[in-house]
């Protein structure tokens, strides 16, 4: 059983050798935290390494996300890449904060200046 | 007496909102979280209070699936959203499992565990709510939001 409340849009593109994906929904147990860590997977294992997460649109992040986030930024840094967070609302910085990650992250107010920040 | 023994706030002449019950299946958790949700929107519980005890209803929820449960959608959750006269909500999630003892799960702010990919939920409850209690080994959990 899945709600319409449950489900996580996920769009990718490619700009200037990173992968820019923009989320917009709940990202939580079940299969929202499921598609996003398959669309990570295929990324890693592509080489890809440099990702910009847009959460703009994120309304919530669960600690099932949060492990998820910071699992595959250990994974990408260890390639000698990043995970970057390009606007996640209060309630996401909230919750990154109150578990202890938000300062594993940078943060940018859009996807250009996140992207440029790779260079 | 120990907050971990405690049902909460005392005397309090409970309203029960909510009463549900869902498969152990993690994608029957929104579902249950929008409702409350919805609930307290309808009671106009303001918006930040609205996210802090969404996100703690998902937590237990999840935990509840998932450590209590095994993942197995024959066994069932329950979920209850009651108030008091003052105001003061209380979720309590029960699933029929053995329990656990909360003060036994590590600290995720510790160095080695910053990176780990889970046990963040409990603390995580911890810090959204305004008392939380274990109750019967740890198989029910009573989460207060003044």
């Amino acid at each position: 059983m899945v709600s319409a409340e449950d489900i996580l849009d996920i769009n990718v593109r490619k700009r200037s050798q990173v992968q820019v994906v923009q989320l917009r929904g709940p990202l939580r147990m079940g299969p929202a935290v499921d598609g996003l860590r398959q669309i990570m997977e295929e990324a890693l294992g592509s080489g890809e390494t440099r990702i910009v997460l847009n959460l703009a649109e994120v309304s919530m992040i669960d600690s099932s996300g949060i492990g998820l986030l910071v699992r595959f930024l250990a994974s990408t840094k260890q390639r000698g890449g990043n995970i970057k967070l390009v606007q996640p609302n209060k309630f996401a910085v909230q919750t990154l904060r109150l578990v202890g990650v938000l300062n594993l992250f940078e943060i940018f107010d859009d996807d250009d200046v996140a992207v440029e920040s790779f260079a | 007496m120990s907050p971990e023994s405690s049902s909460g706030p005392e005397n309090s002449a409970l309203s029960e909102l909510l009463d549900l019950r869902m498969p152990a299946d993690s994608e029957a958790i929104a579902a249950v979280v929008d409702t409350i949700s919805e609930t307290l929107a309808r009671l106009e519980v303001p918006e930040q209070k609205r996210f802090e005890v969404a996100l703690a209803v998902q937590e237990a929820l999840a935990n509840a699936v998932v450590h209590g449960c095994g993942n197995d959608p024959s066994k069932q959750v329950r979920c209850r959203l009651q108030s008091d006269p003052r105001g003061r909500i209380v979720i309590i999630v029960t699933d029929p499992g053995p329990g656990f003892s909360p003060d036994l799960l590590p600290d995720p702010n510790r160095r080695e565990n910053v990176y780990a990919d889970h046990g963040r939920g409990v603390y995580l409850i911890r810090q959204l709510m305004d008392e939380v209690h274990f109750e019967h080994s740890g198989n029910e959990i009573r989460m207060w939001k003044y």
